[in-house]
């Protein structure tokens, strides 16, 4: 049974540069790009204009871009290797609120993710490595978790709503599962072998969702680590995963600039949305407010495009 | 030893200027230095103890040449070395080799004073950062340059060993300059292997004599060995009557130096396409399609980064034929686009080069309407893989791609920083790709295009009728064949 979805509102040049990152709040919707600003658009009035532009913020331009979902901090990771970390103010603005730097080896933070209450960041890096960042201190972000893993490039990471665990993908395939209570490995899953580009932890923690270079979407059963299911549909590499709010839908966006969304108990694909010609980086839902159920997709054609599901 | 720290002791400054100089100090001559110099020092260094100076110089009949300058031709201006600032002078020959003999009488002067140290001055050539991109597309080097001196005996053996090399050399150009003969680094290079040890000092220190004189390396008579290959349907006229006909060899010619007075004919050439590779320059040659491709078509590859005679030509053509199309085709990777840099903006290291351009226009070599045929990023992601076979594409895609290494990440990110890259930079695309290229952790050689079908002379061919397509037919012959008249 496939499910309708309507283009909302197209935001042309957003960035002057490729869009690689989306992150929402309730109320905003936060973009980054090959360019060194940060920008961000208003997600509740119907137009949805810019509202602040965090100008320069990373002058070799950005790859990734996290929010908390309870939307008041955010982390953006630049090409030069720093991560700055923003928080929102009393005046709705956001402002930075320091950098964190690699002691040992700046530059090797690759992907990045904020917990839900904005107090822990966890990052992936070149050499593989997994770490986890206290942010709720006031002046000092110190590394509270380091992960060895086998020395294969963390594309991604999430972190579970939930704080108790951390999930990276690797070039080589792997998928680990670690829980962050004991500082430990939970699981190690079954790779697709190929490059892992995106992992996402359903919002009541109890799946995961990793894919990348093999275009299956793997769920796994995160307690026990077992693969439960397998999406197949995407012809190109999948960059992008987003759990919807109820953990109903999962959202997923792919280098042939193809969009789809799954209806998990079923485990179909139910829509398909094509964008442009150039890879889709980024695609995440809109938390839910009054209206019906909304995403947001950006990537090599510089705009953002928003969608919501039809009604009836 | 490691190469790193063995430039540092030939060139007494870091060697980690960005890497356009990577392929200058190529494998086969790091080898050769490897096994000339683990084992012991050179002969040559343990006789360059302060007291045997005199006697490594009487060794040497050359050397004996200097006492036969006179004063007479040296003017005291000359012996300073400043030749940038001041009011301007022709450089030409003359000039040049005034101030060569100018250096060499210093040197016997100190001989005949018995001083205890014997120094050349040389400007060097500083880094990325030292770099500004003139108004016409150009490097330059920012306006100090750094002044470094090659003291004998010096405090090392090995200072010693850089004036003996830095001093021969300087002979071999006067000599070149005094009889009027072009020498290439390698002939150079040949006449003291073991003296130089590698090909990239000699490459180095002519270099940087042509900075310290502020002229063009051709003014020092040094061409760069020739490696480029040409071919196509172009032919090279000389004053002399003779010509050269790109169309008859099957293999391509050795790119030749072109004179002045060489008149290059294009007139039947729609496009003209460089190629980072040799082997992909030999796959479009021998292609069956080439019998067509060839015949509106100069295809040139100068096996890497491109020599100094590989851009003098290129330059020369559009020189002549200011709209023909110029492509470049390249690997889809850090030093691909560092090497269509090369092409189009010139290099780094040879930043001294652009500047004569004031003086001698001809010279000014940036290609500004250099395009980027490939390998591009959507060239190798996105080969068609069917909604149902999905397994299968995700194989066939793997091919000819390839990670990025830590050497290339960290390239690509240096190179985010340069001028022509950076925010806001002429090169809004080659930023893009570049910062593609970091997100997808992936680089493809060019040799991904030979599985596209009929192979990479097919899939240039279609090219270039797409490109004739746009740009329609600019150069200056007639477009169809018949209507010439």
């Amino acid at each position: 049974m496939s499910k309708q979805y309507l283009t909302l509102h197209t935001l042309d040049g957003a960035h002057p540069s490729d869009i690689f990152a989306l992150a929402p709040t309730k109320t905003q919707i936060l973009s980054a790009s090959g360019s060194s600003s940060i920008r961000i658009h208003d997600t509740t009035q119907t137009d949805f204009p810019l509202v602040q532009t965090l100008e320069g913020a990373h002058k070799l331009g950005i790859h990734h871009l996290a929010t908390s979902k309870e939307g008041k901090t955010a982390a953006s990771a630049g090409f030069e290797g720093v991560v700055k970390i923003w928080t929102l103010g009393e005046d709705a603005l956001w402002s930075g609120k320091g950098d964190i730097v690699d002691q040992h080896n700046p530059g090797d933070i690759w992907a990045i993710a904020v917990s839900a209450d904005g107090n822990y960041l966890a990052s992936s890096s070149i050499n593989g490595k997994v770490n986890v960042w206290s942010l709720a201190e006031k002046d000092t972000m110190p590394k509270i978790r380091e992960y060895e893993t086998k020395g294969s490039f963390g594309l991604c990471v999430d972190l579970s709503a939930d704080g108790k665990f951390t999930a990276s993908g690797h070039e080589n395939g792997s998928v680990y599962i670690f829980n962050n209570d004991t500082g430990r490995l939970s699981h190690s899953l079954p790779g697709l072998v190929h490059p892992i580009r995106a992992v996402a932890f359903s919002p009541a923690s109890k799946l995961l969702a990793a894919a990348g270079d093999s275009r299956i979407i793997a769920l796994y059963d995160v307690t026990s680590g077992e693969q439960v299911a397998n999406l197949t549909g995407h012809g190109g590499w999948v960059l992008s995963l987003d759990w919807s709010d109820t953990g109903e839908y999962l959202l997923s966006s792919s280098h042939d600039s193809k969009a789809k969304i799954w209806r998990i108990e079923t485990k179909q694909c139910v829509a398909t949305h094509s964008q442009g010609d150039r890879p889709l980086w980024a695609a995440r839902w809109l938390p839910r407010a009054t209206r019906s159920e909304m995403f947001a997709l950006a990537g090599g054609n510089q705009a953002i495009s928003f969608y919501r599901e039809a009604a009836g | 030893m490691n190469s790193d720290a063995f430039e540092e002791m030939l060139f007494g400054f870091p060697s980690s200027q960005d890497s356009v100089d990577d392929a200058w100090e190529d494998a086969s001559e790091e080898d050769m230095l490897e096994a000339t110099f683990a084992s012991e020092p050179p002969p040559w260094i343990l006789r360059s103890s302060p007291d045997q100076l005199p006697a490594l110089l009487d060794d040497d009949p050359d050397a004996m040449i200097l006492e036969d300058f006179g004063e007479s031709a040296l003017d005291e201006s000359l012996l300073e070395n400043h030749p940038i600032e001041g009011p301007p002078i022709r450089k030409d020959r003359n000039w040049v080799l005034a101030r060569i003999e100018g250096m060499l009488e210093e040197i016997v002067d100190g001989l005949l004073e018995n001083r205890g140290q014997l120094a050349i001055t040389l400007k060097s050539r500083s880094a990325t950062a030292g770099q500004v991109m003139d108004s016409s597309g150009g490097r330059r080097p920012a306006s100090t340059l750094k002044n470094k001196e090659v003291n004998f005996p010096g405090r090392t053996a090995q200072e010693a060993w850089r004036f003996t090399v830095l001093l021969r050399i300087i002979e071999l150009v006067h000599g070149a300059l005094a009889n009027d003969v072009v020498l290439s680094k390698r002939d150079i290079y040949y006449r003291h292997p073991d003296l130089f040890v590698k090909q990239s000092v000699v490459d180095r220190y002519v270099d940087d004599l042509a900075c310290t004189f502020g002229v063009t390396r051709s003014l020092l008579n040094v061409t760069a060995a020739a490696k480029s290959l040409v071919a196509g349907n172009f032919t090279i006229r000389g004053a002399d009557g003779t010509s050269v006909h790109g169309i008859n060899s099957k293999e391509g010619i050795l790119l030749p130096s072109l004179l002045d007075s060489d008149v290059v004919d294009l007139s039947a050439i729609y496009w003209i396409l460089i190629i980072e590779k040799e082997a992909s320059f030999r796959s479009i040659v021998g292609s069956p399609e080439w019998s067509s491709l060839g015949s509106r078509c100069l295809v040139l590859t100068a096996k890497g980064y491109p020599d100094l005679s590989a851009r003098q030509f290129l330059r020369q053509l559009t020189d002549q034929y200011p709209s023909l199309p110029m492509s470049v085709l390249v690997d889809f990777d850090p030093d691909g686009l560092a090497i269509m840099s090369t092409y189009k903006y010139g290099s780094i290291r040879l930043a001294h080069e652009n500047v004569t351009s004031n003086d001698t226009p001809t010279l000014s070599l940036p290609l500004p309407r250099l395009s980027w045929l490939g390998v591009r990023s959507h060239q190798v992601g996105r080969t068609p893989a069917t909604e149902s076979g999905t397994k299968g594409g995700a194989i066939s895609d793997a091919q000819g791609l390839m990670r990025l290494t830590l050497r290339d990440r960290k390239k690509a990110c240096r190179m985010l920083e340069w001028d022509t890259c950076q925010e806001g930079g002429p090169e809004p695309v080659w930023r893009r790709e570049l910062q593609t290229m970091l997100m997808l952790n992936l680089k493809a050689e060019m040799q991904i295009l030979e599985e596209q079908p009929g192979g990479l002379a097919s899939w240039v061919n279609d090219e270039l009728r797409a490109t004739q397509g746009q740009e329609g037919c600019t150069n200056g012959p007639v477009p169809q064949a018949g209507s010439a008249g």
